[in-house]
């Protein structure tokens, strides 16, 4: 019986790249598609490609750690390198309209009236519900921390009830901010101002939302015991996400809610 | 005070450096004293007195901005 004399884990092959590369083809090939010819069925059947591949790629990954023990300590220092990694080009990401909010409003041209907030535009008060917002999301990273402290410390029905609380103030955050979209006096076609708004606040609700999942995945395999006290990284990558998420949302907050109004 | 005011119009050759803006782009230049032009305008003829301090403004918008900008915000202010 061959043994590998080292600690690190060499991956069984696996369809899931090649499934998510071909996922990644049909999507942008079936935008361009869906904006010329205004059929979504490419861009459909890509999206469906990508969600298979997410769910079959990580539940290997949860095979492969939890339940046959190749996460060994070097093989979990490389995850967290790796997530750290993808979070440090996440900031970039949001970096980059930070920028272009930043770039309009502290020269706002004549176009605009020559002031911030533009001509014609009405403001949404910074200290109604977005300050609730930011009391949301700060609780939620209190409640995280909460979580993994109960995690490390054995404390099972405590880690489940404070997760769940985190969840439950993740989805109060998107609906709070849906009704703001939904009731907003401006729209994404109002000029640099709009555009700079929803195309930041925007990304950033996703990101509320892909964070919240990936807590309710936690969720789910910590009432399945799958977390140790030592040993549960995906519930650590997942509260790094968390906290990412809640830092964009205080520059957000600062910059285009208080400081742009 | 007037009397200098007078002085410096006549002879006025083009529009002379504004510390406010000391950049190459002088756009808010040609915008701020159009805009400073026609509000001097409406706020003094508002009190009903001569509209001659505003002549400064004019003659600055007057050196540098495009015509095309001009016409564009003329037009604008016609249609409210």
């Amino acid at each position: 019986m061959a043994h590998q004399a080292h600690a690190y884990h060499m991956v069984d092959p696996s369809p899931w790249p090649l499934t998510g590369a071909v996922a990644a083809l049909l999507m942008t090939s079936g935008l361009a598609i869906w904006m010329h010819f205004h059929t979504m069925t490419l861009m459909s059947l890509g999206l469906i490609l990508l969600l298979l591949t997410m769910y079959q790629w990580w539940r290997d990954i949860i095979r492969e750690g939890t339940f046959q023990g190749h996460h060994t300590p070097p093989v979990q220092k490389g995850l967290r390198y790796g997530m750290i990694l993808f979070i440090t080009s996440e900031v970039f990401f949001f970096l980059g309209f930070f920028w272009a909010f930043y770039h309009s409003s502290l020269a706002p041209t004549p176009e605009l009236g020559g002031c911030w907030p533009p001509t014609g535009i009405t403001t949404l008060n910074p200290f109604e519900v977005p300050l609730l917002n930011t009391a949301v999301l700060l609780a939620s990273g209190v409640t995280v921390t909460w979580a993994h402290h109960s995690i490390m410390e054995g404390q099972r029905k405590q880690a489940i009830q404070s997760l769940t609380l985190t969840i439950l103030l993740g989805f109060y955050f998107t609906a709070l901010q849906a009704m703001e979209y939904y009731e907003a006096p401006f729209t994404i076609a109002d000029g640099v101002y709009g555009s700079t708004f929803f195309v930041a606040t925007g990304f950033h609700g996703l990101h509320v939302i892909i964070g919240s999942t990936f807590l309710a995945v936690c969720l789910l395999r910590q009432a399945q015991y799958h977390f140790t006290s030592d040993h549960h990284f995906g519930f650590e990558a997942a509260a790094w996400y968390w906290h990412f998420v809640d830092v964009v949302w205080l520059f957000l907050y600062i910059s285009i809610y208080w400081w742009g109004s | 005070m007037s009397g200098n005011f007078e002085e410096k119009i006549k002879n006025y050759r083009t529009a002379p450096f504004d510390a406010r803006f000391p950049n190459t782009n002088q756009t808010r230049n040609c915008y701020q004293n159009y805009l400073d032009y026609h509000r001097c305008k409406k706020v003094l003829s508002a009190k009903n007195q001569k509209t001659t301090p505003c002549e400064w403004y004019r003659r600055v918008y007057k050196s540098l901005c495009p015509i095309a900008w001009v016409q564009k915000w003329d037009e604008q202010r016609q249609s409210g």
